[in-house]
């Protein structure tokens, strides 16, 4: 029997975090991962995470991905690819399945991170082809290159259900609608922005009543929900779609630690069955630890730390080093943990109304039902101010753990502060040098600069583009507002492709002076693809 | 958590519904209407529920519709799908045919 001081399961960003950190300890560590590739769901997230430095915001998640693995090869981990984790047994023994036979290895600590798997609503027809997880969509656009359909109803408006709509429509799918049970939208608000502008319309206390089609999907029609989520007649809506695709929440993959015999707790808070651990993931077997998702759905940056301080605790238990280096070292990851769980979006905000933020400015119900704000409110925002010349306009209203603007600003021209959940506030006594970092920095592309002066009658407002083909200078077409209709013409003047920005291409439009702060999108007058 | 254990709990008739023939496993193809009637059955918890209709058996080993089925069960029942334990939970943790199940690798290794 093979044997390692450390067995992880699951090559994902916890789990390979929490490799790097054993090994920084001088651990022997193997990672085992079913998967032929390596990262969990991090090579499928094309998308600028949030979070602070530390927690690699503003960073692909693809490119996180690559480091993390560079990392780990770097400390001599070894990842076993194509590696089926069949059982763990007593004594820390484990049973995997590599090509056609079962392999025995044996850890003296093991860390699982197996992650989470989808949830899915069942409605008539759902089992028809065409109807698919939003993890699917993305592994076939991101990974393989292949657009899941051409019209594409989304249920779900959490995060995932939002960011992959998004790049749904990268890839030039048409999203007919995104559609939630739930009375308001689940994810960030900047996220809802970025769809509502191009023209997704959102269908909130909506549900989906059939999948239509005997092959395959060719409709889909949705109705308004009651309180007790049944059907108001009457409200049936149907649209003519190939692909739905499912973002409605995830489950964590738990079952190898009930099997091993760990003690488990059904807690909604984290997405249900999950095992009893500690502060550093140890579960009630000791030198079994857990980290990322199966431990409680979260999302990959708090998985990341999660599996750093399981990996720092798997070497404290083996005596790689002592109790007070760990808790030295824990307490760094576990402040940074902690920032990112503070906010609006926290765990225990989960489900829960918050009509203020913290600053006491009111949330837009709005922006929670259509995923864009009316004009007057984004006014009353500390990101949006009214200024001569070129400034930035920050549309950020909800206390999330955020803050690369801050740092990007060369003119410091925003401040945050301390907390990275509070709302970015334009300092007006700096001056702003229309450099476009801040906007290509905003992970929720929330950040517009705009300049009313740009000539006798005409603004010029500068917005994060990343749709493909990219508008020339000189280019004409519609502006759109923050809802996606047409307002008014608008000529491009200017595109920025600096590689600083990591492909947020800026897209300069001139604009009547009266549409300054109205219009938030371009699309071009002769070319179709989306956005 | 009373209903669980105790059959000689009342749940009421089976009451047939318009749903009932909607697929919830997809990989065994067992309905919503069979999981509903096989509580009426006496099935009362999730492992009696897998050895009697196989639900979640199959291809993804109850990933999809594991959930779903523990929602169908604890409606039925009556009480809430937290009071209802999981099914067990053994290895092979995930499908692997027999021929490979059976292909012990030799211990090759380190002292």
């Amino acid at each position: 029997m093979k044997r390692y001081d450390l067995i992880v399961v699951g090559a994902g960003p916890s789990g390979l975090s929490a490799a790097i950190e054993a090994a920084k300890s001088g651990l022997r560590v193997v990672v085992f991962d079913e998967n032929a590739n390596p990262g969990g769901q991090l090579f499928k997230q094309v998308h600028k995470f949030f979070g602070s430095k530390e927690h690699k915001a503003k960073i692909r998640g693809f490119r996180i991905g690559s480091e993390l693995l560079e990392e780990a090869n770097r400390l001599g981990v070894e990842v076993i690819l194509n590696a089926t984790v069949a059982g763990l047994f007593q004594d820390k023994e484990v049973t995997v399945r590599i090509n056609d036979a079962i392999n025995h290895y044996k850890g003296d600590a093991v860390v699982v991170a197996t992650g989470a798997a989808e949830n899915i609503v069942p409605f008539v027809g759902w089992t028809l082809p065409g109807v698919i997880g939003a993890g699917a969509a993305q592994t076939m656009m991101n990974l393989h290159g292949i657009m899941p359909g051409k019209k594409v109803l989304m249920l779900g408006s959490g995060n995932v259900g939002l960011v992959v709509s998004y790049q749904l429509l990268q890839v030039g799918c048409e999203v007919v609608a995104l559609v939630d049970a739930a009375p308001k939208i689940g994810g960030y608000g900047v996220h809802a922005a970025k769809l509502a502008r191009t023209g997704v319309p959102f269908y909130l206390s909506h549900t989906i009543i059939k999948a239509e089609g005997t092959n395959h999907v060719t409709g889909v029609t949705i109705g308004q929900v009651d309180r007790k989520w049944n059907i108001i007649p009457g409200t049936e809506k149907h649209f003519d779609v190939d692909t739905i695709c499912m973002a409605v929440g995830l489950s964590p993959m738990a079952q190898l630690l009930k099997m091993a015999g760990c003690a488990m707790e059904n807690n909604p808070q984290k997405g249900g069955y999950v095992p009893v651990c500690d502060a550093y993931g140890e579960t009630s077997i000791e030198g079994v630890f857990v980290a990322g998702d199966v431990s409680g759905v979260e999302e990959a940056s708090s998985a990341m730390i999660e599996g750093r301080i399981a990996g720092i605790a798997t070497a404290e238990y083996l005596g790689f080093i002592d109790k007070a280096e760990l808790t030295e070292k824990a307490e760094t990851l576990e402040n940074a943990l902690s920032s990112l769980r503070q906010g609006m979006f926290a765990p225990e905000n989960k489900g829960k109304l918050i009509e203020k933020t913290e600053e006491g400015y009111d949330i837009s119900t709005h922006l929670l039902q259509n995923g864009f704000f009316t004009d007057q409110e984004v006014e009353k925002y500390p990101g949006v101010t009214k200024q001569p010349g070129v400034h930035a306009v920050i549309e950020c209203s909800q206390n999330i753990p955020c803050n690369p603007c801050q740092d990007a600003c060369p003119k410091h021209c925003i401040k945050i502060g301390d907390k990275i959940t509070s709302l970015p506030v334009i300092d007006e006594q700096t001056t702003c040098s229309g450099c476009g970092l801040c906007v290509a920095a905003c992970s929720g592309q929330a950040i517009f600069l705009v300049n009313e002066d740009y000539q006798e009658g005409y603004a010029s407002i500068t917005l994060p583009y990343e749709f493909l083909p990219l508008p020339a200078k000189g280019d004409t077409g519609w502006a759109l507002n923050r809802g996606g209709e047409k307002v008014c013409m608008a000529e491009v003047v200017g595109v920025n492709t600096s590689p600083l920005f990591d492909r947020t291409n800026l897209l300069t439009i001139k604009v009547p002076v009266d549409m300054a702060m109205k219009a938030r999108f371009f699309k071009g007058g002769s070319c179709h693809a989306q956005g | 958590m009373h209903k669980v254990s105790d059959r000689s709990c009342y749940i009421g008739v089976f009451v047939p519904a318009q749903d009932d023939d909607m697929l919830i496993c997809r990989c065994e193809e067992i309905t919503k209407g069979e999981i509903r009637r096989a509580v009426h059955d006496g099935m009362f918890t999730l492992t009696e529920i897998r050895r009697y209709l196989r639900t979640g058996m199959g291809l993804c080993q109850g990933q999809t519709c594991g959930k779903l089925v523990t929602g169908i069960v604890a409606r039925e029942l009556g009480i809430s799908p937290a009071a209802l334990e999981p099914a067990f939970s053994r290895a092979p943790m995930r499908p692997i045919e027999m021929k490979v199940f059976g292909n012990e690798k030799e211990a090759e290794g380190h002292a």
